[in-house]
C-alpha cells in the first residue's frame, strides 16, 4: 500500500480540495516556486504552532522535531482526509512536503502529543493556471466517467432485476456486462470512501457481515447456484452505483491525477486479474481484464496531448504497447459468452505472455504522471 | 527502452526547470562521494579487453539470468546492450541507476535496494545464446561463429525446458547477495519489452577458486572444490583454455559460457560413508588431499596403486574423471555457486545444488567431451542430476565508453 494512494487525493479533490501534488516533493528545493514557506515544531504537547494561518496557494511544510520522542509525525487533513503528511520525524530531523490548499479549515495533527489536533486556515483565493489544454484534458475525462457510470448504473438495473427475479441463467448472461464499466473507471470509485468495497470486495477482503456487492452475488451464481437472500444484495449494489453516479459528476480532476489513474488500472491488471484471482467463481478474468486496459487506454487518450511536446516518442511507444497488449488478447476472443475464455482455460504460458505485454506496457506508461507535470509546469 | 526514456525525462527536466539544477548538483556530489567509498570497499572495471566476471577472482555471489529475446529488430537489441552496459557500469562502479532518482511524481530508474552499499566487487557479465544467430530479422546468422550451438543431448541429462537456454545471459556475481539481485532485476527492468526473464538462478557461495590468492571453497558435498581449477594468474592456461583469439571480431577477447544446473541428492549423500563420499569425489573430506596423497595443492597420483594393488584414486571417481591428464590435457575455467530454492515439494526434500559455470573456448571440445565422459562413468552420477543447461558467446569487453556486443553491430 502506498502511504498517499491516488485514491486518497482524489478523494481530497472530490472534497473540493485541489492538492497539487505536483508539487509534493521531499526536499525543500524542490518545492514550487513562491511557495509559503510554514514551519512547524514536534513537541510533547503537540504541534507548535497549535493553530496557523496561510493565504489559499502552494505552501511547504517544514517538520522538525523539537526533542520529542512521543511526537515523530505530522498529518494535514481535510475532514477525516489525509491529504498530506510526513512521518518517521524522530529528534534531530527536519522533513518537508508541500501542497497547495485551497480556502478552507484543516486539520494539522500530531498523533501522540498532549493536544493532537491544531488547525490549519487558509484564507483567500488559489490562482490556478491551467491552461486550455489541460482543461480539455480534464473535461474529457470527466464526460468519460460520467458516461461510463451511467452505463454502469444502466446496465445494472436488469442484472439486479433479474437477481431479484431469481433468474439464474439469465443473471449469469448479464453479469460480466456491467461489471466492464466499473473495471473501466475502477480508480476514481475507489477514492469515493467505501463504495468501492461495498461494490467490489472479494470475499477475503471485508468482513463476512460486510460482503456484498457483485462478488457476493457472483459466488451465489457459481458457486451457490442459489440466489436465496441475495435480494437484499441486490438492491444494495443498484443504490451503490447509483450513488457513485452522483459522486462521479463533481470529482474534481488534475491531469497528473487522470495519468496515475491510468497506472493503477494496470496494477489491477497484474495484481488480480493476469492472477486470476478477481472473478474467482465465474471466471471471467479477462473481461476485467480487458475492461481495466480499455480504461488505461482512455485515460492516457485524454492526457497525452499534454505531454506531445515534451516526448512525442514515448507517446507513441506507448500506443504501440497498447496495440501490443490488445494483439495479444486477440486469441482468447470468442463469439460466446462472456466474449473471451475463462481464465481456468489459459495455460501458464498464456498468462506468461499477458503479463509481460502488461508489464512493458506500464513501465513505460508510468513515466507519464512526471511528464504531464513538466508539460502543466513549463 | 527505458533507461533512455528515462534520461529524456531527465533531460526535459533540466531544460524546463532552473530548480532542477541546484537538485542535480547536490546529486552529482553526492553520488562521486558513493563512488569513492566503494572504491575502498573494492571495484572491478566494467571495461577492458575481456569482460569481467571471467578472470575475476571469483564474487561470494551470484545471480544469473537467462532471456529470452523478444524483438526481431535489430536496433533494438544494439539499443538494449547499450542500455544495459551503461546500468552495469554505473552498477559496477557502486552508483545509482539513471538521472531520475528524486522525482516523487516518476518511479525511480534505480529501484534503491544497493543505495548505501559497496559495489562489492560487483561484475557483470553479458552472453549471447545460439538462438539469436537464428532469427532472420536480427540479421545476424553471418556473424554467428561456429562454435556457437546448442549443446548436444548428454548422458545423465535430465533436463527442464524453463531452467535451460535463453537468447541472452546476464552473471552478475558480488561479495554482496543484495547487490547481485539488484543488478539482476534493474536490467531485468530497463530491458521490459524487449526481453522476457525465462530463468534465473541465485546462487549463495562460490565453489571454485579462480585466483591463486584465494582458498578453495567447499561445495554442498562438504568437498574442496575447483582445487585443480584454472587461475586467472596462469596467462597461458587462460590463453590456450579460455579466451577466444579467433573467428568473428566480436568474440576475440570473449569466451563461451556453459551453465548446468546441477540437483545434489543431499539426503542420500549425507547418508554415505564417509570413505564413501572420499572414494566418489577422489580427495579426502577435511584437508582436500588428494586420496593417497599428503596435501591439497599436490598432483593427483593417478598412478599410485594402494596395497591392494587398486589405483589409490579408484578408477571412477571424480577427479581422476576430469583431470586433464585422462581428457587428452583438456581443462575449462570452473565459475560454479552453490544454490538452494527452497524444498522440492514432491519428495519433502533440500531443493538444492551447485550451479555450475564453466568458460572455455569451445564447448564442444572442452565441456562436452569431460561431460560425455562423467555422465557415464562418474560415481558421483549417483548424488547429481543435471536439470537445467545452456550455452552462451560472452564477448569480447567494452572499450571505454562503449557497450558490450559493439562489435556484432559494426
Amino acid at each position: 500500500m502506498n502511504r498517499l494512494p491516488l485514491r486518497a487525493l482524489i478523494a481530497a479533490a472530490a472534497l473540493g480540495l485541489l492538492a497539487l501534488f505536483v508539487a509534493a516533493c521531499g526536499s525543500s528545493d524542490e518545492a514550487p516556486a513562491g511557495s509559503k514557506e510554514m514551519t512547524f515544531t514536534l513537541t510533547d504537547a503537540g504541534c507548535e504552532p497549535h493553530n496557523a494561518k496561510a493565504p489559499a496557494g502552494p505552501i511547504n511544510f517544514q517538520v522538525e522535531n523539537g526533542g520529542t520522542g512521543a511526537v515523530t509525525e505530522l498529518e494535514i487533513l481535510d475532514g477525516e482526509t489525509i491529504i498530506g503528511e510526513r512521518e518517521n520525524i524522530t529528534e534531530g530531523l527536519t522533513r518537508s512536503f508541500s501542497l497547495t490548499l485551497e480556502e478552507g479549515e484543516y486539520t494539522v495533527r500530531c498523533n501522540g502529543g498532549e493536544e493532537e489536533d491544531g488547525t490549519l486556515k487558509v484564507t483567500g483565493t488559489l490562482k490556478t493556471k491551467a491552461g486550455p489544454e489541460v482543461e480539455k484534458a480534464i473535461a474529457d475525462y470527466r464526460k468519460y466517467l460520467i458516461e461510463n457510470t451511467e452505463e454502469l448504473t444502466a446496465r445494472t438495473k436488469p442484472f439486479v432485476a433479474a437477481v431479484i427475479a431469481g433468474e439464474i441463467a439469465k443473471a449469469k448472461q448479464l453479469y460480466p456486462v456491467a461489471r466492464i464499466n466499473y473495471e473501466r473507471i475502477e480508480p476514481v470509485a475507489e477514492s469515493f470512501g467505501d463504495l468501492d468495497p461495498r461494490i467490489d470486495a472479494r470475499e477475503n477482503d471485508v468482513k463476512p457481515s460486510e460482503f456484498g456487492g457483485f462478488h457476493r452475488i457472483e459466488k451465489a451464481l457459481w458457486e451457490e447456484e442459489d440466489l436465496k437472500g441475495m435480494k437484499p444484495v441486490a438492491e444494495e449494489l443498484q443504490e451503490d452505483v447509483d450513488e457513485l453516479e452522483e459522486n462521479v459528476k463533481g470529482v474534481k480532476l488534475q491531469a497528473v491525477q487522470i495519468a496515475n489513474g491510468a497506472n493503477e488500472l494496470l496494477t489491477e491488471v497484474s495484481t488480480s486479474k493476469i492472477t486470476g484471482e478477481e472473478e474467482r467463481y465465474s471466471h471471467i478474468d479477462l473481461v476485467d481484464f480487458k475492461g481495466n486496459v480499455e480504461g488505461a487506454e482512455d485515460a492516457f487518450k485524454t492526457v497525452a496531448p499534454l505531454m506531445e511536446k515534451q516526448d512525442p516518442q514515448l507517446v507513441k511507444e506507448i500506443e504501440k504497447d497498447f496495440a501490443a497488449v490488445y494483439k495479444a488478447l486477440e486469441p482468447y476472443e470468442t463469439s460466446k459468452w462472456p466474449g473471451v475464455v475463462l481464465y481456468g482455460e489459459l495455460s501458464e504460458a498464456d498468462t506468461r505472455k499477458l503479463a509481460q505485454v502488461i508489464d512493458a506496457l506500464a513501465e513505460k506508461l508510468s513515466l507519464v504522471p512526471a511528464q504531464i507535470a513538466k508539460g502543466e509546469g513549463a | 527502452m527505458l533507461l533512455s526514456r528515462r534520461r529524456l525525462l531527465a533531460s526535459a527536466g533540466l531544460g524546463a526547470a532552473g530548480v532542477g539544477l541546484g537538485a542535480s548538483g547536490y546529486l552529482i556530489g553526492h553520488e562521486a562521494a558513493t563512488a569513492e567509498a566503494a572504491e575502498a570497499a573494492g571495484t572491478v572495471p566494467f571495461h577492458g579487453e575481456h569482460q569481467a566476471g571471467i578472470a575475476t577472482p571469483a564474487q561470494d555471489r551470484l545471480h544469473f539470468a537467462a532471456f529470452d529475446l523478444e524483438t526481431e529488430s535489430r536496433a533494438e537489441l544494439r539499443e538494449l546492450l547499450e542500455e544495459w552496459s551503461q546500468a552495469a557500469r554505473e552498477m559496477t562502479e557502486g552508483r545509482m541507476i539513471g538521472a531520475e532518482n528524486d522525482n516523487l511524481l516518476a518511479p525511480p530508474d534505480d529501484t534503491g535496494e544497493a543505495k548505501g552499499l559497496p559495489a562489492s566487487n560487483l561484475t557483470v557479465t553479458f552472453g549471447l545464446g545460439p538462438g539469436v544467430f537464428d532469427r532472420p530479422g536480427l540479421g545476424l546468422a553471418g556473424r554467428r561463429p561456429p562454435e556457437l550451438k546448442p549443446l548436444p543431448p548428454l548422458p545423465g541429462d535430465e533436463l527442464n525446458e524453463l531452467e535451460s537456454g535463453g537468447d541472452i545471459c546476464v552473471q552478475a556475481c558480488a561479495d554482496d547477495p543484495q547487490v547481485v539481485f539488484h543488478a539482476v532485476r534493474n536490467l531485468a527492468r530497463i530491458g521490459r519489452g524487449t526481453v522476457t526473464m525465462r530463468w534465473s538462478q541465485l546462487g549463495f557461495g562460490r565453489t571454485s577458486t579462480t585466483s591463486r590468492g584465494q582458498e578453495t571453497p567447499r561445495n554442498l558435498f562438504g568437498m574442496k572444490d575447483g582445487t585443480a581449477n584454472i587461475k586467472s594468474e596462469d596467462t597461458e592456461a587462460m590463453n590456450e583454455f579460455v579466451w577466444v583469439d579467433d573467428g568473428p571480431a566480436w568474440m576475440r577477447g570473449g569466451s563461451y559460457l556453459v551453465s548446468r544446473r546441477i540437483r545434489m541428492n543431499l539426503e542420500v549423500w549425507d547418508r554415505s560413508s564417509l570413505a564413501d563420499q572420499e572414494e566418489t569425489i577422489g580427495r579426502r573430506k577435511y584437508d582436500g588431499a588428494p586420496l593417497g596423497g599428503q596435501e591439497e595443492f599436490e598432483p593427483l597420483p593417478l598412478d599410485k596403486t594402494g596395497p591392494d594393488g587398486e589405483p589409490v584414486i579408484p578408477t571412477n571417481c571424480h577427479v581422476r574423471l576430469a583431470s586433464a591428464r585422462e581428457n587428452g590435457g583438456v581443462q575449462i575455467l570452473r565459475r560454479g555457486y552453490s544454490f538452494t530454492d527452497g524444498v522440492d515439494q514432491s519428495l519433502g526434500e533440500l531443493e538444492a545444488g551447485l550451479f555450475f559455470i564453466a568458460f572455455q573456448r569451445d564447448p564442444e571440445k572442452q565441456f562436452v567431451v569431460l561431460q560425455r565422459k562423467l555422465g557415464v562413468h562418474d560415481l558421483l552420477d549417483e548424488y547429481i542430476k543435471h536439470v537445467g543447461s545452456a550455452v552462451f558467446a560472452v564477448p569480447r569487453g567494452a572499450e571505454e565508453g562503449g557497450f558490450v556486443g559493439e562489435a556484432l553491430f559494426a
